[in-house]
């Protein structure tokens, strides 16, 4: 439908993508990103909130560590 | 005794002085009684953005078991240190020793160059194998043609 063509599609919340949400992954958690460096909403992105929370955090370590920029 | 990870950035200047520096928190850390878990060493990584106007540094992950005490002589002495830009510290509930995704991405690059000096056996394969795929080919070119020149016929 429409919507298909607006999304770009996310990676699915399986085990094992659930297991890369760590902050020494910054090139898995690059895809939850804008290209402006803002997280995607889960509105949009639809990550389970359970799941949401993870990367939020992981994203907000690895931009600590400039592994992820804060903007562009 | 607690379980801690910790990440520090080194000045890339400082980049030939991460063996010592790792050795000498190593022994901070042994002699207190603490275990090292994991120890990895990620290389000279581009930052994502400058810090201090530099564009590179060197990254250090351990994963260790000690006292506040030693911690906090550890954190000290990165506070003092000026080679380390940035450090971080994270509580974990366990012994983490398996090694990272950063480590093991790094190792996934090296197999490639693996391969890439490896062609030469596989062609000599292919040689090999290329005399009864040009039979076959020829064989299946045949009728084509003999259809071909049929059809022009």
């Amino acid at each position: 439908m429409f919507r298909s063509y607006r999304f770009k599609k996310f990676p699915a919340m399986t085990d094992e993508n659930v297991s890369k949400l760590n902050y020494m992954n910054p090139d898995f958690l690059k895809m939850f990103l804008m290209e402006s460096g803002r997280i995607i909403p889960t509105r949009v992105s639809k990550v389970p909130q359970k799941h949401q929370r993870k990367l939020t955090r992981a994203i907000k370590l690895a931009r600590y560590l400039a592994l992820l920029p804060y903007t562009d | 005794m607690r379980h801690y990870e910790i990440v520090f950035m080194v000045h890339p200047s400082q980049s030939e002085q991460v063996s010592s520096m790792t050795k000498r928190y190593k022994d901070m850390i042994e002699n207190g009684g603490g275990k090292i878990h994991r120890l990895e060493d990620w290389g000279r990584r581009q930052l994502a953005y400058p810090i201090n106007k530099i564009h590179k540094a060197h990254y250090v992950l351990m994963n260790i078991e000690c006292d506040g005490n030693i911690l906090q002589e550890l954190t000290n002495s990165f506070k003092f240190n000026d080679a380390v830009i940035r450090e971080l510290v994270l509580h974990k509930d366990r012994a983490i020793t398996e090694p990272s995704p950063m480590a093991t991405s790094n190792k996934e690059s090296q197999p490639r160059e693996e391969v890439f000096k490896e062609p030469a056996p596989t062609k000599a394969q292919e040689i090999v194998a290329e005399p009864e795929a040009v039979v076959d080919a020829v064989a299946v070119t045949e009728p084509e043609a003999e259809s071909q020149s049929e059809t022009d016929q």
